[in-house]
């Protein structure tokens, strides 16, 4: 019998470091209460560093139900909230982290039986929503809020579509530049907030040098991906978002510096000394959708095993702080909003399009796979065309199948085993035609 | 058929381990259909795989170890220990369209678990492919759950269809969905052939966008069981303008592909085998080569 699975992906060891930080920041979140900080829920976008320079604890929704599902506690919440009338095509990590937010709440019942991430979520001082590119985020705070039963501070930053009108492109044109404005005005009006609920005046200094350190990170990011150019690539876009961490919720913690230079540092190493992600790399994938958290290990071997190197994706190279340039420590509001405006779920198709073809030529993509998550439609509207349209434009063939962040019960394994393999099955006729 | 002692042939199989059938196809070295089976036992029954496989080996007179090589393809792919290779129905559906029909630009097949929709060159490899997005919409799962839900055999569901000529919507192309929108359409009064003739339509015109995300370039082949419902098939050459070809056996045309593919393979093991010993010819003495893995392919056998 033909046994295909054999290899492993060849993972990055540094990431341990980012481990450390991930685990010091949730220790200090479940304990914030003890140390008298205020909590703060906020959903969608990286924005740690406006309640870190006030002293406020934050807990980023989509963060804490990866966290959860990747210790394979995720079940039991959300059996929780989908009992309770939120259904499973909702959003998952909506689900995941009403589910942990009723069972802190309510209590646990006695017929589940949750894991000890799943029952730690402190309870929210206040809210703030952030979403780019999708209507779930919003509403789904607003449900937080119900689960509490009081009025809970709230402030939401709209993030308006870049659709690309009147010929607007990536980060260009006039309907961009009001965009930014128009976000720039609201962080403003989210300092004043924040100077509310902690009690005093914002602290600009501590917010700039956190702005520094973002800004520093996410270049060393950025060097860190772009090294992966190189054939055979030395990183895969399954390294990225093991790392993402540090530039998504640990945006600006401290230490996130040194763990993406030690990255950095490995993926320069291996470059040097010629090792690869995965053991002998002949195709390389863009993952166009959003991540998979519980079968991450699983697909980074899966395509190893089929010496493709997925290089590139949609979700770590056009998001989390990837115009780093665009910041100015010293007036940071607008480089945060370009870098929000700007991300992977805020453009419009032409946009979408035009960034995918750029990310396609630069990282040599044969092939593209669409994850499309059951529950994050936000993420997975345009794959049709875009995949008629790169295959057009550059004759980049695809394969799709459905799964979804955090809910693994969407996975048929057979399903995706066949796309995949059709896929490389198609690109190995094509390389030797 | 080829005799088993014809010195120039070989025999080579290829088995679709399918959702909802198992085939398999024997061709000989020159590439000719020998024997083929198809059998319907259950979900990627292992026994109606073995069966196939027993039956096709019997009609060609030939035992296990008479086979050069085989190939297997379909959702128990991995699981049958004689194939020597395993791939895709994609690349195998390709592989057996362009062997029966060499102008097929554009293949459909409706299996059990997905339907798909796909792009051959000339020389039978996949130019591009698409599927379904999920779970069993549009394929023939779908078409089995709703024929029990109105009490019809799966083999009628074509013939029964083409008898309607109203026009019912079936929205839903969730199975589960689906079917209580069927249940509500009976209460409502609707008759069992206007159902289904509402159901290919709801398929056909979910195929429609999978034909167009490939792009359709005819002349179009229909495989897979599918094929063999005359009132889904009728339904989609209304949907997309065109009149589709249907061979024979659609069935077992993934199986045909997979045969194909063995045959290959086998032929590019005896090329090597061949240049082995006459490298070995060059180099005297001959060496003993009893050890040699390539033999373990047993080709000699049929040689
Ligand atoms: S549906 Fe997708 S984009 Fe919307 S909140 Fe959930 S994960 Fe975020």
């Amino acid at each position: 019998m033909a046994v295909q699975e054999a290899k492993r992906a060849n993972r990055l060891k540094s990431g341990k470091l980012v481990n450390k930080l991930v685990n010091e920041y949730w220790e200090d979140l479940i304990n914030a209460k003890k140390t008298g900080k205020k909590v703060i829920y906020t959903t969608g976008l990286p924005i740690g560093p406006f309640m870190a320079a006030q002293d406020l604890a934050w807990i980023h929704g989509e963060g804490y139900g990866a966290r959860v599902a990747a210790r394979h506690e995720e079940k039991e919440p959300q059996t929780f909230a989908e009992n309770r009338g939120f259904n499973r095509e909702l959003c998952s990590y909506a689900r995941t982290q009403m589910g942990c937010a009723m069972f802190a709440e309510f209590g646990v019942p006695d017929d589940l039986m949750p894991g000890p991430i799943a029952t730690e979520i402190p309870a929210p001082d206040a809210i703030v929503t952030c979403y780019p590119g999708c209507s779930t985020g919003p509403q789904w705070d607003w449900a937080i809020e119900r689960v509490f039963g009081k009025k809970i501070p709230w402030f939401n930053v709209v993030i308006p579509y870049h659709m690309g009108r009147n010929g607007s492109t990536y980060m260009k044109g006039e309907e961009f530049e009001e965009n930014v404005k128009y976000v720039e005005r609201q962080f403003e009006d989210l300092i004043k907030f924040l100077e509310v609920i902690s009690g005093k005046p914002y602290n600009w200094d501590k917010f700039q040098e956190l702005m520094g350190v973002t800004k520093k990170v996410g270049q060393l990011r950025m060097e860190a991906m772009e090294l992966c150019k190189a054939k055979p690539a030395p990183a895969s876009f399954f390294d990225w978002s093991i790392q993402i961490a540090p530039v998504n919720y640990l945006t600006a913690w401290p230490g996130t510096i040194e763990a993406m230079e030690a990255v950095k540092a490995e993926v320069q190493e291996r470059l040097d000394n010629g090792v690869s992600a995965v053991p002998t790399e002949k195709y390389r994938i863009f993952w166009e959708g959003i991540m998979n958290w519980n079968k991450l290990g699983w697909m980074a071997d899966k395509f190893a095993s089929y010496d493709a190197t997925v290089v590139a994706g949609r979700y770590t190279h056009m998001a989390f702080w990837h115009e780093p340039d665009s910041i100015d420590p010293e007036h940071p509001l607008r480089g945060i909003a370009i870098n929000h405006l700007e991300c992977q779920l805020n453009l419009g198709y032409p946009i979408t399009e035009e960034r995918m073809m750029t990310l396609s030529k630069e990282y040599s993509i044969d092939g593209i796979v669409f994850h499309g998550a059951r529950t994050c439609r936000s993420f997975s509207r345009s794959h049709f065309l875009l995949a008629e349209n790169l295959n057009k434009k550059m004759g980049i063939q695809s394969t799709s199948f459905e799964g979804d962040m955090v809910d693994d019960s969407f996975y048929k394994e057979e399903l995706v085993n066949t796309r995949i393999e059709a896929l490389i099955e198609s690109l190995e006729a094509q390389k030797s035609r | 058929m080829t005799s088993k002692t014809d010195g120039s042939s070989f025999f080579t199989m290829g088995v679709d381990s399918g959702s909802l059938t198992g085939k398999a196809v024997i061709i000989d070295g020159n590439k000719q259909i020998v024997s083929h089976s198809v059998k319907q036992l259950g979900f990627v029954s292992q026994k109606a795989v073995t069966m196939a496989i027993d039956e096709a080996l019997d009609k060609a007179g030939l035992g296990l170890d008479d086979i050069a090589f085989t190939v297997s393809t379909g959702y128990g792919r991995k699981r049958l220990e004689i194939a020597g290779k395993n791939l895709t129905e994609i690349s195998c559906h390709a592989k057996g369209a362009n062997y029966l029909y060499p102008e097929v630009k554009t293949v459909i097949d409706i299996g059990g678990q997905d339907s798909k929709v796909i792009a051959v060159d000339p020389s039978g490899n996949v130019k591009n492919f698409a599927m379904n997005d999920k779970c069993a919409a549009g394929t023939g799962q779908f078409l089995e759950v709703l024929a029990r839900a109105l009490d019809v055999e799966l083999t009628e569901i074509g013939e029964l269809s083409m008898q309607s000529d109203a026009d019912i919507k079936i929205s839903s192309m969730c199975t589960t969905f689906a079917e209580s929108e069927v249940i509500s359409l009976v209460a409502e009064g609707h008759s069992t052939i206007d159902i289904l003739s509402g159901m290919h339509k709801a398929i056909s015109g979910r195929m429609k966008g999978l034909v167009g995300r490939v792009g359709m370039q005819k002349p179009v082949m229909m495989t897979g069981g599918g094929a063999k419902n005359i009132g889904l098939v009728h339904a989609l050459e209304k949907s997309l303008g065109v009149s589709i070809f249907i061979p024979s056996e659609p069935q077992i045309v993934g199986a045909l592909g997979a045969a194909l593919f063995a045959n290959d393979f086998a032929t590019g093991i005896r090329k090597k085998v061949e240049e082995e010993q006459d490298l070995d010819k060059s180099r005297a003495p001959a060496k003993d080569c009893a050890s040699c893995s390539i033999q373990n392919y047993q080709l000699n056998k049929t040689t």
